[in-house]
Parts: structure tokens; sequence; C-alpha cells
């Protein structure tokens, strides 16, 4: 069991959200010939872990929980691709395609919501504000998505939730992904009235919300 | 008066150089062509492929010192128009939340047209009120009429000032149309332009938008009266300190300033802000906290260096219920405003946020701003209000009860609440333990109950209902509604 120190000194770079740290350790790591998988596995996700769960009794804030994130995703850009040359799959939990619907440009709490779900360990494509519903379904199909989720703080543009789930059905693809909407304007009844998978108050119950359709999709998959 | 400064004059001047320096070594993205276009020929820098502005110092320089010293919001009745900061401060209900809270339910829900016509009597009756910025939008309204479902039921019911902003450049053609109508004529509208138009064309950190800027442009080269509210929050989209905060909203309100004065000289602005410092716990935000106060109070002492009128939303509050938390909020950081000398305080009526309007908030706001009015007075220090006659006349262990001195003063010297509990113990037990929230929503129902004089005559009104079929009715109807 050799291999426990090194995997301590992973998590504990992540914890310290020290990316240069994380990238020596990363280097170290695989120079000693552990496998990519298990630098994610055994030593970065358990940082992330642990970054989480400081985040949720406000031991940190986000600041510290985005610089961990970004951390780990510089150690992600080295250790992908030698999985993907290994033949292996991402660990990713899922990929999710994320933005402010048409004519809104409140991003504050899209930011957000994008840090909570790379630091739960997601794959998110953000698509910035003011996001055409196209955009949305094309990046969807470009990257194979699990989720699509929409955020709208205003009124006027929450319609842009809609027309999303709408465009999708007519494209015969709306079985194909999930959908989630939130931000400040939405409430549980829209979400349900135009027909979306999921809806959450927070970017913290958001992220509870996508592991339970990516679970949902797993299974229906199946 | 003298107000509280918390900057030292060279503190100011340095805020003023670090803005000139961001928006000519960093820059403004303006989204908008026409703003682009208008920056660069008036000699700002435009890089055509980003959408990057640099602003030299001389060109700030020259423009900022074009606009005048106020600002005047007018209403249908002229004897509520208000100008900054000349009439002191201009209170100004918080505006455009999606939702009400139900007055009889106590259940937040989507607000509709009629909220905002009970709003709109309400705010036309409290005295602490200046200007009626729309409380909230209409749920209901029909399709293609937004905005005319907010300020049709905003208008007929509301005497004094009323502000809000349009989503659409349609949209504010029809508002500009009723209020054509309600004055008599395109040419009477231009003399008393009753609609009060606000946008947030800047989204920090210094980024200028399409849609707000497009119609602050247009209503600017028009002449007609529109402000700007900058709204940067520390630690999300601007620096985590609070002249960090000051520098970016700064640059923001001169960017967007100078715009306006290259549409057109001498126009009009209020140096608006909702400065914030997030919660960086959750990145919650937080217009009610003490920061927000603070930074209003330096907005201020910076417009006085400009020579503009200051103030925004301030006085907010994250609270969701009329509570402890609700009054300090509100209480605190428009005291600190005041003190500061900020005129334009944008605190009444919403809860969460600015999510959501309540009727008890409101009333109790304008008990807050009575209040604040009465600060601004002062101690109204004069040789006659030392009352040296009148203690030689009471003498030691006498009285100044009975006397006219008294007699003359007692409903002038301090300001007398409506719902603040003033009483013993024992008669608010007998009473039954009435909470501030009963006591503010009864106000409401009684002042709701009477039929509303503000409302205008059938004739305009019919004229108003053919011009633009299907919109809402706008009444204020049935007070037992709110029984
Ligand atoms: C900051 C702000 C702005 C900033 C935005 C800066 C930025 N970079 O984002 C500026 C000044 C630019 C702005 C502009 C405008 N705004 Co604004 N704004 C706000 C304000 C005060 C706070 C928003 C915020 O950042 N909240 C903090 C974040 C953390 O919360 P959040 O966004 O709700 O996100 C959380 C959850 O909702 C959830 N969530 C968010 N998205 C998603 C998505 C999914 C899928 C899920 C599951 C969850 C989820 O997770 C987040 C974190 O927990 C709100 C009021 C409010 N309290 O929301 C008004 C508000 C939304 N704005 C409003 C208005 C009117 C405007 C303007 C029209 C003003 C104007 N006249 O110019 C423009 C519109 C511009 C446009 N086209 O979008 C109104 C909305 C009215 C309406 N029509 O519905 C509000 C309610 C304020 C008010 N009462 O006036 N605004």
């Amino acid at each position: 069991m050799g291999d426990d120190g090194i995997f301590e000194e992973l998590k504990q770079s992540v914890i310290d959200q020290d990316e240069e740290k994380v990238l020596a350790t990363v280097d170290k790591a695989l120079a000693a010939g552990v496998d990519a998988r298990k630098v994610i596995d055994d030593g970065l996700l358990p940082g992330l872990d642990v970054i989480g769960e400081q985040f949720e009794c406000e031991e940190i804030f986000l600041p510290e929980l985005m610089q961990a994130a970004l951390a780990f995703q510089s150690a992600m850009a080295v250790l992908e691709p030698k999985i993907r040359e290994s033949g292996g799959e991402g660990p990713k939990k899922g990929r999710i395609v994320l933005g402010t619907v048409k004519g809104d440009l409140h991003s504050i709490g899209k930011n957000i919501l994008r840090l909570l779900f790379e630091t739960s360990g997601y794959e998110v494509w953000d698509l910035g504000i003011d996001v055409d519903l196209f955009k949305f379904i094309d990046k969807a199909k470009e990257v194979d998505a699990d989720i699509i989720a929409m955020s709208a703080l205003l009124t006027t543009t929450l319609i842009g939730q809609k027309d999303v789930i709408d465009a999708l059905g007519e494209q015969g693809l709306r079985d194909k992904y999930r959908v989630m909407v939130g931000g400040g304007a939405t409430t549980e009844e829209w979400a349900q009235k135009i027909g979306a998978d999921g809806w959450a108050p927070s970017a913290y119950e958001a992220v509870t919300l996508a592991a339970r359709l990516v679970g949902a999709q797993a299974g229906s998959a199946a | 008066m003298t107000f509280a400064e918390l900057l030292t004059p060279a503190e100011v001047e340095r805020l003023h150089e670090a803005s000139l320096d961001v928006l000519e070594s960093v820059g403004i993205l303006a989204h908008h062509p026409g703003a682009r276009e208008v920056l660069g020929r008036h000699g700002c820098v435009v890089d055509g492929d980003t959408g990057l502005v640099k602003f030299p110092s001389d060109v700030v320089e020259r423009y900022r010192k074009m606009v005048p010293p106020r600002f005047t919001f007018r209403g249908r009745d002229p004897r509520f128009d208000r100008t900054v900061p000349d009439d002191g401060p201009t209170v100004v209900t918080g505006s455009s939340a999606p939702n009400v809270i139900d007055p009889v339910t106590g259940v937040e829900r989507r607000a509709t047209s009629t909220d905002i016509a009970r709003i709109a009597y309400l705010v036309n009756e409290l005295p602490g009120f200046d200007v009626f910025s729309i409380s909230t939008l209409a749920a209901d309204a029909p399709e293609g009429q937004f905005s005319l479902s907010r300020f049709y039921p905003a208008l007929k019911n509301c005497l004094k000032p009323v502000r809000s902003n349009t989503p659409t450049m349609a949209d504010l053609h029809g508002v500009l149309e009723l209020g054509e109508l309600i004055v008599g004529g395109r040419d009477a509208y231009r003399e008393r332009p009753i609609i009060n138009h606000h946008y947030c064309p800047m989204v920090s950190p210094l980024t200028m938008d399409v849609d707000s800027t497009e119609a602050v442009m247009w209503l600017t080269e028009q002449g007609l009266p529109v402000y700007t509210t900058v709204v940067p929050n520390a630690g999300l989209t601007a620096p985590m300190t609070l002249p960090g905060c000051l520098v970016v909203g700064n640059a923001e309100f001169l960017a967007i300033t100078v715009l306006q004065q290259m549409v057109r000289e001498a126009t009009p602005v209020i140096y608006a802000g909702l400065p914030t410092v997030a919660d960086m716990r959750t990145g919650a935000y937080t217009p009610g906290a003490i920061e927000t106060g603070l930074l209003i109070a330096a907005q201020a002492q910076l417009a006085r260096f400009y020579g503009v009128p200051a103030g925004g939303y301030i006085g907010l509050t994250n609270a969701h219920a009329n509570d402890a938390q609700a009054g300090f909020e509100t209480g605190m950081n428009t005291m600190l405003a005041v003190e500061a000398g900020a005129t334009l305080l944008n605190m009444g009526g919403l809860l969460g946020s600015l999510m959501a309007f309540d009727f008890g908030k409101c009333v109790t706001d304008n008990e807050i701003a009575l209040m604040d009015k009465r600060a601004w007075r002062g101690l109204e220090f004069g040789e006659d209000e030392l009352a040296l006659d009148e203690i030689a006349a009471v003498g030691p262990g006498g009285s100044y009860m009975g006397r006219d001195h008294t007699k003359k003063r007692m409903r002038t010297a301090a300001f007398l609440p409506r719902l603040a509990e003033r009483g013993t113990r024992s008669q608010w037990e007998d009473a039954g333990r009435p909470q501030l929230q009963d006591r503010a929503l009864a106000e409401a129902r009684r002042i709701l109950a009477a039929p509303n004089p503000a409302v205008w005559d059938g004739a305009l009104d019919a004229r108003i209902r053919e011009h633009f079929p299907g919109i809402v009715d706008g009444d204020a109807t049935s007070p037992e509604a709110l029984a």
C-alpha cells in the first residue's frame, strides 16, 4: 500500500485549493506509474468531496470552492487524454449544457450553478447569457449532453425555457435530454407546466437534482 | 445641513482618477453598435471587433462636466413634482418585483395589474412616498401589453410621478402613447412628460448592454426624463473591497453618463446605485446589508464632487416577512444614505431581495421614510429655537406643557408615527398584542377602503380603453378582498 501517501497528497492538494501543488502531485503520481483513473478516483475526487463538505458547513466560501474546482479542472486537462489513450471512459458523473435564456443577461446565479456542478464532478458547457434556444439544443447534441440546465431571472424571458423544451419535442429529442430549469423568475409550478424534468430553488439543491436526473436517465436507458 | 462624509476630499479625487484610469486603460465592453458609434465619434477609441471602448480622460472630463445639477420627476398633478436634490429626500418605491405577498392569505404569489392599481392608490395616499416606481409586474397582462398592464393601473391610480422601465422599444412607445393620451397630446406631453424612465444598461463589470442602452439613448435624444442605476456586486462582479467596488461602479456611472451627454448635452442624470457586497458563503444578493449603506453614502460624496443628484436602491431587505430584519435593514441603510446627503431613496415595499411586494412593508416603509425626512430636517438650529425667553418664563421647576410656545410647535417639532407603538404594555395586551405588521396591514385596508379620488375621469378612461383594446381594468378594486 505504498500508494496511500500519494493519494493522500493528491487529496490534500485539492483541499488546499493549490493548483500548482495539484499539478505537481499529479505529475509525480503519473511518473510513479499510478493509473490516471486512480489519480482521479482515489486522490482528486475524495479531495473535492471534502471541499464540498467544507462548503456546505460554511467552513470555506465560494472563492475557495472555485479555486479547488479550477485546480481540479487543470488536473483533468492532463489526465483525461491519458484515460482516453488507454481507451477508458471519462470519470464524469454527467454532461450538462448550461446557460441563461434568450434576452436575459443575469449571470450570477448561473455562474454559481456551474461551479457547484463542476465541483460535484459534472462536465459543464456554459453557453453564457442571452442564449438562443437552438444554441442550447445544438450544443447538447454536439457534446451528447445528459442535462440541459436553463436559468431565467425575468418573467419576460422565462418563456425561453419553454421554447427549448417545445423545440426538443418538435425535433423528437425530448426524451434524449433531462431538462432542468431555475432562476429567480421560475417556480416549481412553472417547471411542471412547461414539462421540465426538474426545478430547484438554489444551486445547492440543483446538484442533488442533477444526480437524481442523471440517475433516472441511466435507469431508464438500462 | 452638513453631510456625513466617509471619504476625505483626497480620497474622493483618488476614486475619480482611478475611475478615469479604468475607463482609459481597461475600457468598457459596449454591445450596442449605436452606442459604439456615438462614443467613437466623440473621441473614444473603439475596437470594432471586440466592442471594447476606451475612454480618454479628457473626453470623460469634457462630457461629465455638462451634467446639470438636478433631475425632476413629474406626476399627473404638478403639485407632486419632485426635484432632486433640491426637494430633499425623494422617496421612491422599490420596483418590478414579480411577486406579491397576498394581503389576505399571506402567501407569496405572482402579482397582477389589480395589485398594481391598489399599490398605486396606497402610494398616492402615503405621504412618505414621492415617486411611484411600479412595484410589481402584472402576470395577467394580455399578450403584447406587458408594460401597458403596469403603467395604466399605476398612472390611473396615482397623481405622484410614476417611474419604471420597459423591456422593449415597442413597449416604450406604447407607454408613451398612453402618457400622451393622459396629458392631451404629444406637445402637451413634451411639456409635462409624466412617465419617468429608468434602466440598468450597465452590467457589471464594465459592460454596456444592448436593449437598455438603446432605450436610454433614444429617450435622451428625445429629451425625455431617464436615469440609470449602476449595480456592482463586490466579490462577484466587482472587487471584494468597498473602494474597488466604488471604482467599478463609478467608471460605469461615468461611461453611461458620458454617452448620454454625447447624445444630448446637458441631459439631467442621477448618480444612482445598487452597490452590494455578495454573501460569499452562497453568492446571495444582499441589498439589505450594511455595506450597501456605506457604498451609497460614498457614492453620494462622489455625486457631490460631480455636481449631480445621488441615491439609488437603498433600504431594501433580504427578509421574507415584514419583521425586525426588514425594519433594521431598511432603517439603518436609509439613515446612512440620508446623513450622507443621498436624496433619491428607492426603498419602499419590497421583501426578499426585490422579489416580492408586501402591503405591510410598504406602509412601514412610509413611516421609515417620514422618519428619514425628519432626520433630514435636522435640529433646525436658530436663535428662536434656543427658546431662551421660554426657558426664562417657565423657570426652574415649571412646566412647558400648557404653553402657547409648545402648542404652536407640538405637531411639527417631532414626527408622530402611526405604526410605532407608544402605549403601555397593558394597553397593548388589551388590544390583543398587535404586531407591527397587523397595524401596517390595517392601515393599508383603511386607506384602500375608500374610493380613490386620484382616478381620472370616465371620458379620458374611455379614450384610453378605446385606444388600447383589451387593456386590463386597472382598478384598485375591492377593499373586501383585503379584509
Ligand atoms: C443583479 C441583478 C441584475 C444585474 C445582473 C448582473 C449579472 N451579471 O447577472 C443587472 C443590473 C445587469 C440587472 C439587469 C436587469 N434586471 Co435585474 N436583478 C438583479 C437582482 C437584484 C439579483 C440577481 C442575482 O444575481 N441574484 C443572486 C443569485 C445568486 O441568485 P439567482 O440568480 O436567483 O440564482 C440562484 C437560484 O435561483 C438558482 N438558479 C439560478 N439559475 C438556475 C438554473 C437552474 C437550472 C436551477 C436548477 C437553479 C438555478 O441557483 C442560484 C444560486 O443559488 C435581481 C433580484 C433578485 N433578488 O434576484 C434583479 C431582477 C431579476 N432584475 C430585474 C429587472 C427588472 C432587471 C432589468 C429589466 C432592469 C432594467 N430596467 O434594466 C434588467 C434586465 C436585463 C436583462 N435583459 O436581463 C427584476 C426582474 C423583473 C422581471 N421582469 O421578472 C428583478 C427581480 C429585480 C426587480 N425587482 O426589479 N439585474
